[in-house]
């Protein structure tokens, strides 16, 4: 982990708030983000990027700016793009959960807060669930890239995993989001658009579930059954 | 919980010298290669395997050695756990007092408990059950009434636990028990460990729709034990064993149980798989990965000495969903008959019938899904 991660996640707090285009993220040099040192860059690791993504994917959405960190990178292949695209994901998951909490804890029906009521708080709990995942599937896939230094070849089997997964909790997440939060949610108006619209692009994008599925589990059947294990404990831990 | 931080799995020592040691231990020493024996495997209880198991090294890693323990790092442990598991070793015989009870003694528990059974537990020869659940207490854990009575003797015990899984071939039970007279909800519960041979205990079977026997009715009835027998402080039972059940709810068992089922389809589906089949084994992989970050990160976060209530309760329902899940979906995608005798098929149909369980043993999922309610601030 880069030691200047805190001090980057003020900085992106501070240009993406209220950012409505991505010229502030250009000026901010997000560019160099990935660069190494000695090349003039910021020397950022993939966890780095992983972080400053779901500050984005919470605070700015529709912001190219995963594009913005990986243009540093050059020569850019889809899987980098599927990996950036998990981060903005995680964000934007937390964000609709963050918007969720918020909204059953003021909003009162049938004399008490909405917060209170039992189905509501198993929804939330299982929508906390899919977020929790997401966000350690990012981590995860952001720890094998920091490994591989970027390479998203040798990353690919944990790039496929946690795009998938982040693309399976979409469903979940938006459906569990807007229905606690009832008719308000679904107004052009409120926030919670912001994000779940986001979501629903982004899990076709960069890879939807049938190919990063079929992609995965092609490579787990070239393993076999125990050497998936195998495999597995070898990559990492 | 607004965001699940991930902590770093980062056992001390060679990992992978440990794992290819216990995969050649695991080769000369695995009892059966039968795909169903190995599913589940958790459950399945063979003295043989843990007493060789034990003598390995490979019981009790984490207790101190002047307790016939390892001295190692909890991670260490559980690299050790998640190989088993993935093997589909039995390790059900020793897997309670392993996991829970030889480490709420080392504890909690008077050094008179911890010479008594805790070189036992490390051998993998002595065998614990955990004694919560009542009639009137299942999820409702705070409803327990089987009751002590301190007299001049000792604890006279009087009252009934169900759903005691081992207790027939158990030595001990760690059972939780009203001590104060009058006593309310949590308050006024202490944990006692009882010998099973103690007069006036009796042990009833339960047999489970699978035909299996693992749960018992336990009845206490004027049980008399020594007062050396209370664990811990008198009175706060509640919170040593809602302590004792994030080391229930977050080990790799939550996913790894059923492992044999994902590893018989892939090899059913050979190197070459059509499009669908590829496709179900690329997301139980992904939900698996994804798993394990999720537990080695709660395992971490427990070995760091915090208490990860509401991670350990994610594990669990996500776990547990992930296992129950994963018998339909195959069912739904290959070709498979109830009564067919291959090996997929077999498994399968364990696994279906064993599936209804995973998601009530440790806490049901409602009361699950309650604690992470309230991680989250809404109770």
């Amino acid at each position: 982990m880069s030691a200047a991660r805190d001090m980057l996640c003020d900085t992106t707090r501070t240009v993406l708030a209220g950012a409505d285009d991505i010229a502030p993220v250009e000026e901010a040099g997000f560019a160099l983000l990935l660069v190494a040192e000695d090349e003039g860059g910021f020397g950022g690791d993939w966890g780095d990027a992983n972080a400053v993504l779901h500050i984005a994917g919470m605070l700015a959405p529709d912001l190219p700016v995963a594009d913005v960190i990986l243009s540093g990178l050059g020569d850019v292949s889809m899987p980098h793009r599927a990996a950036a695209t998990v981060g903005l994901m995680a964000g934007a998951m937390g964000q609709a959960l963050s918007l969720s909490i918020d909204h059953v804890n003021t909003r009162q029906q049938f004399g008490r807060r909405l917060g209170k009521f039992q189905a509501v708080q198993q929804s939330l709990a299982v929508m906390a669930c899919e977020v929790a995942a997401v966000d350690a599937a990012a981590a995860a896939m952001a720890a094998r890239l920091d490994a591989t230094g970027f390479d998203a070849e040798a990353a690919g089997f944990e790039i496929a995993a946690a795009k998938l997964r982040a693309n399976r909790a979409v469903g979940v997440v938006t459906a569990i989001a807007h229905q606690v939060h009832g008719a308000i949610g679904f107004t052009e108006e409120y926030d919670l658009c912001r994000v779940t619209i986001p979501l629903m692009r982004w899990r076709g994008e960069h890879g939807n579930d049938a190919h990063w599925a079929r992609t995965l589990g092609r490579q787990v059947a070239a393993l076999g059954g125990r050497g998936l294990w195998e495999g597995l404990t070898a990559r990492a831990g | 919980m607004q965001s699940f931080a991930l902590y770093p799995f980062d056992p001390p020592g060679d990992t992978v010298a440990l794992r290819t040691d216990l995969r050649a231990w695991l080769a000369a020493n695995q009892p059966t290669d039968d795909v169903v024996a190995r599913a589940n495997c958790w459950a399945s209880f063979d003295p043989d395997f843990s007493r060789a198991l034990g003598a390995a090294g490979y019981v009790g890693m984490t207790l101190p050695a002047i307790y016939g323990g390892g001295d190692r790092h909890p991670l260490e442990r559980y690299v050790v756990i998640e190989e088993l598991l993935a093997a589909g070793a039995p390790v059900g015989a020793h897997w309670i007092a392993d996991r829970q009870t030889g480490p709420l003694i080392l504890r909690y528990g008077s050094e008179e408990q911890r010479q008594r059974y805790l070189p036992g537990i490390a051998k993998g020869e002595l065998y614990a059950c955990i004694g919560l659940s009542e009639p009137g207490a299942g999820s409702d854990l705070a409803a327990v009434r089987t009751s002590a009575r301190e007299t001049s003797e000792g604890w006279r015990i009087n009252g009934q636990k169900i759903w005691t899984t081992g207790a027939h071939l158990s030595h001990v039970i760690l059972a939780l028990v009203r001590t104060e007279e009058g006593s309310e909800r949590n308050a006024g519960l202490s944990q006692l460990l009882i010998d099973l041979d103690t007069p006036g205990v009796t042990i009833r079977p339960i047999i489970d729709m699978a035909g299996n026997h693992d749960f018992n009715e336990v009845f206490f009835d004027d049980v008399l034990v020594p007062h050396g027998a209370l664990v811990g402080e008198r009175g706060q039972g509640w919170k040593q064993v809602t302590a004792e059940l994030g080391l229930e709810r977050s080990g790799p068992e939550r996913y790894l149980s059923s492992h044999a089922l994902l590893v018989a389809l892939i090899d059913a589906a050979g190197a070459d798989p059509d499009p669908a089949v590829a496709g179900l084994i690329g997301e139980l992989t992904a939900e698996m990965w994804t798993l394990r970050q999720l537990s080695m990160s709660t395992a971490a976060k427990l070995a760091a000495g915090e208490d990860p209530m509401v991670e350990a309760s994610v594990v669990k329902e996500l776990g547990n969903a992930f296992e129950q899940d994963m018998p339909r979906r195959v069912q739904a995608i290959v070709n498979f008959d109830w009564d067919d005798e291959d090996d997929l098929a077999r498994l399968l149909r364990a696994l279906l019938i064993a599936s209804p369980s995973f998601s009530l043993r440790g806490g049901t999922r409602e009361v699950i899904r309650g604690i992470i309610a309230r991680g989250l601030g809404l109770r």
